[in-house]
């Protein structure tokens, strides 16, 4: 689950069933396995007309091993709009044009997301597309070498905003081996040399744009029974592959971290404090647990909110990030501080919150309120067909199935104030923390 | 098209008169959607008190009530994952948010004293006016480049003009503010008459009514004319150049665009615009050539009506209704190598347009694409709502149906007579936030030939063009180009 917390907004419609206990993916969803290794998800709404399909692809910036070719995953996200024989890019965006499609695609650490909102009548034309470009992506050399140039566009349009910096160097001081240490845009350096190669971009594709690394998800106005008849017939023939990439392990953090940027221009200083975090996991109690520790240390209604940003409004930006990853991850508290001087305490305001989980039982009430907050906020999201097919792409990429947050909700249910602190004292460790600090230049 | 029927009918109007508006989008979900809406904004803000507005909206939906601290009411909200998001623009402050029935009453009671009862407590406006400036000048002018030149070229076309300030404000004049203004803002604008309240989903039975009496205690206030003056006409290119220490070079261009929604024009406009450069989308004509087809950038987009924070959305937030818009262009960061060449593309594609308008076979494919993308546009109840909010205000039916009756019957012709008519390539309003823009400057003011090169072969037609392209005059005077330090763009 993804946690900016302080960036939490609700959105609108979705049902919570009436029936007890209640399932929190509320969906009566059709999960189909097909002889090659794809697999199809499909989740019938009740919204009219709209279709949204999200292709996850179980490969992201961590499956980017070797050295020098960080960002490949990312780079695929542009290259796979650059047509095959039967639907060239012209005849590809004129076939998404006439659909009245909003059509994209995103690259994280762990997936990459294909996604296509159009109207019902259009599902066909849209499956057959996509089954195409899966298959026969066929891009010329030039052509390769033209689009490496907009990844490197991506990276200027990101690095006006110091808080990309920031991660990017958190990264690569709490990571030594594990590829989780570059970001998914990956290094400059990577970036600018991309156009040299295509011979390696014909292997990642080669390795990674398979059916067994790939999940369809179809959400919307449609019958389970229609939509893998079609699936089926356009994407029935692909070919199972045979790579599996060996991510390195990441060694046990032995002590403490800390580094600092120093940005050229003026703005305000962030602190971010991050602890080694596990692997999500919808069976021990482990990432449910820091899932709430998140909101309760570090969401709105927290003590330390009400501290920083209401009370002495020394932060006016205060979060943490507890994202679900396929492998163990950070658990990252950030906030953006509004005086230099007062960064030392701010750090040491955040780490003492996470301390304080170790120590104190959190009252019962309180863990409830948090628990409630997950539950409504999550059927909050779900408010229109390509919410659904989003929200199931993001747990598709780690368990292959949207029954995975039923699971995830069902431990949430069962954390106790105990949990909370073992959980804590388990991760939440000053041996396994990193700190990056940013502050700004002056002006000219 | 059956369910766009019933759509269409179920949004509804209580009776109109005594008390403010209401429209409703009645249904069957568990969950409840507020849109309130008062018909003000940074349009009205007092001569010597941009922000206002924007921050009196604030005080409402990020303060205190007179009987709950700001931190009470975030507790109270937290175990509804509920909130009550503000938004302020020219002419319309939105307050917005969504509960599930269960808690409909609490939640309901938490914003109706926000709205009506408000705290006015000076820790608050300490700390939403510290965030204020700090989003001006680190949110926007420091850290994001092409919001800032978006908002530079609003701030440009509009000088002199009610809407001649970001919504937000400025730095000396927010620095400047008191309570006391704001209490004033409230008390003179958020009247009945400016006051339009969006229902949505499963409310019981005299809800709404309910509602609207809550809201007719505040006063009555009288309805305004609606009339806003068109912005003072330029002769000759103007160009702000923000000078930055950034990496890349980031373009908006524009100019006032004499049509909103409910002008006949208006369907053929957004045919142009959604061939031209729709938002986000790969297949408009300035991203193939820009992007796709030289690699220059990661996008190029082009607009007929406002549309901030484009960086991290798909599609527009409703209720940001106005009667003036402008035609913009988006070109996202550039190579500084390519800088001056990536400007002059942009104005060849926009020359080309105007020249040659659009052909049958685009035409129909982007008639059909705008015709069913309405759907998406209106994808949640909280948008359905939003966009009925906002037809009231253009006074035309229903989004989706005024549009998908109006593209029915128009035709390549009367698109390209609108862009021949509205759209121009001289006369424009030209923002560049750059690193080294004298130097820059000069490149553009010499008209110095731009050649490009590129990292890989390119066709014929492609070079051909390029040769056009390179030395397209851009006959800039001096005298109007104006370079600016960022620290100073929203002072």
């Amino acid at each position: 689950m993804l946690r900016i917390v302080c960036l939490l907004v609700a959105g609108a419609v979705a049902a919570l069933p009436a029936d007890a206990p209640r399932k929190a993916f509320p969906y009566a969803y059709d999960q189909h396995d097909f002889a090659n290794g794809l697999r199809l998800v499909t989740i019938p709404t009740d919204y009219p007309n709209v279709v949204s399909v999200f292709i996850v692809v179980q490969t992201g910036s961590r499956n980017e091993i070797e050295p020098g070719k960080s960002g490949f995953a990312h780079l695929f996200e542009h290259l796979m709009f650059r047509g095959t024989a039967a639907y060239p890019p012209e005849k590809y965006q004129a076939t998404l044009k006439a659909a009245g499609a909003a059509s994209n695609a995103f690259t994280t650490d762990d997936f990459t997301a294909y996604h296509t909102t159009f109207s019902k009548e259009d599902l066909e034309t849209v499956l057959r597309m996509e089954a195409d470009r899966f298959q026969h992506l066929d891009y010329a050399p030039a052509v390769f070498r033209t689009e490496t140039l907009a990844v490197l566009g991506e990276y200027n349009k990101n690095s006006a905003n110091p808080i990309s910096k920031m991660f990017e160097v958190l990264r690569d001081t709490a990571f030594e081996r594990h590829t989780y240490k570059h970001t998914t845009m990956g290094f400059l350096r990577d970036i600018q040399d991309m156009p040299n190669q295509f011979d390696y971009s014909r292997t990642f594709f080669d390795r990674y744009y398979r059916p067994e690394y790939v999940t369809v998800i179809v959400a919307g106005d449609v019958t389970a029974e229609a939509t893998r008849g079609l699936v089926e017939k356009y994407w029935g023939e692909w070919k199972r592959g045979s790579y599996r990439a060996e991510i390195p392990a990441e060694p046990a953090q032995a002590g403490p971290r800390t580094n600092h940027v120093d940005w050229p221009t003026p703005t305000l200083a962030w602190v971010a404090v991050a602890f080694r975090s596990p692997a999500y996991t919808d069976v021990d109690k482990d990432q449910a647990a820091l899932d709430l520790i998140n909101f309760l240390g570090f969401s709105q209604s927290s003590e330390l909110y009400r501290k920083l940003v209401i009370e002495e409004q020394k932060v006016d930006l205060l979060g943490a990030d507890d994202s679900d990853h396929v492998d163990p991850g950070l658990f990252t508290v950030f906030a953006r501080v509004k005086k230099d001087a007062d960064i030392d305490g701010v750090r040491d305001a955040m780490v003492a919150t996470a301390d304080g989980f170790k120590d104190q039982l959190v009252p019962a009430a309180r863990l409830e309120a948090v628990k409630k907050h997950l539950r409504y906020g999550f059927a909050l999201g779900l408010n229109n067909s390509e919410a659904v097919a989003q929200t199931a792409a993001r747990y598709v990429e780690l368990r292959r199935t949207p029954e995975t947050v039923n699971r995830l909700y069902e431990v949430y249910d069962s954390v106790t104030p105990e949990d909370i602190r073992a959980v804590a004292r388990k991760y939440l460790v000053t041996d396994g923390r990193t700190i990056v600090t940013l502050t700004g230049g002056k002006a000219k | 098209m059956k369910a766009l029927a019933m759509a269409a009918l179920t949004v509804g109007m209580l009776a109109a008169a005594p008390g403010p508006k209401v429209v409703t989008l009645p249904g069957s979900s568990p969950l409840v959607t507020f849109r309130i809406v008062f018909l003000t904004g940074a349009a009205e803000d007092p001569a010597a008190k941009p922000g206002a507005a924007a921050l009196t909206a604030a005080m409402l939906a990020r303060g205190g009530t007179r009987e709950m601290s700001y931190k009470e009411i975030v507790d109270a909200l937290f175990p509804m994952a509920a909130a009550v998001t503000d938004q302020t623009d020219k002419e319309m402050i939105a307050f917005t948010g969504t509960t599930h029935v269960d808690n409909l009453e609490a939640y309901y009671g938490l914003l109706r004293s926000m709205l009506l009862d408000p705290g006015w407590r000076k820790e608050d406006f300490q700390r939403l006016r510290d965030d204020a400036v700090n989003f001006l000048q680190v949110s926007l002018a420091g850290n994001n480049d092409e919001e800032l030149g978006k908002e530079v070229l609003y701030n440009a076309i509009y000088a002199g003009h009610p809407y001649g300030h970001h919504d937000v404000g400025t730095v000396s004049a927010l620095k400047a503010m008191t309570i006391a203004d704001l209490q004033q803002f409230y008390k003179e604008h958020f009247t009945q008459a400016n006051l339009v309240i969006g229902l949505a989903g499963g409310y019981p039975k005299g809800f709404a009514e309910r509602v609207k009496a809550d809201f007719s205690k505040l006063p009555a206030g009288e309805k305004k004319t609606g009339a806003v003056a068109a912005p003072k006409a330029n002769h000759g290119t103007q160009v702000t150049m923000v000078e930055k220490n950034t990496r890349s070079v980031a373009y908006s261009i524009g100019f006032p665009l004499d049509v909103r929604r409910g002008d006949p024009d208006y369907p053929a406009l957004l045919v142009a615009q959604a061939y031209f450069g729709p938002h986000r989308e790969s297949g408009g004509r300035l991203f193939a050539r820009l992007r796709a087809e030289r690699g220059l950038n990661y996008g190029d987009y082009a607009y007929i009506e406002y549309f901030p924070r484009g960086m991290f959305l798909f599609e527009p937030e409703p209720n940001l209704a106005r009667h003036r818009q402008i035609f913009q262009i988006w070109i996202r960061p550039v190579e500084p190598p390519t800088a001056q060449f990536a400007l002059r593309a942009a104005m060849f594609e926009l020359d080309k347009l105007i020249r040659e308008g659009i052909n049958a076979e685009d035409f129909e494919r982007t008639r059909l694409f705008v015709t069913k993308n309405v759907n998406l546009l209106t994808k949640t109840k909280s948008a359905e709502l939003g966009y009925a909010i906002d037809s009231d205000f253009y006074g035309i039916p229903q989004y989706n149906t005024y549009l998908k009756q109006s593209l029915a019957k128009l035709t390549v012709e009367d698109v390209n007579r609108a862009i021949r008519k509205h759209l121009r390539s001289t006369d424009l309003q030209v923002v560049v936030v750059a690193k080294d823009c004298a130097a820059l400057k000069a490149k553009f003011l010499a008209n110095e030939v731009s050649p490009m090169k590129y990292n890989s072969p390119k066709p014929p037609e492609v070079m051909a063009e390029d040769k056009i392209i390179e030395s397209w005059r851009l006959d800039w005077k001096p005298e109007d180009v104006r370079v600016v330090p960022v620290e100073g763009v929203f002072e």
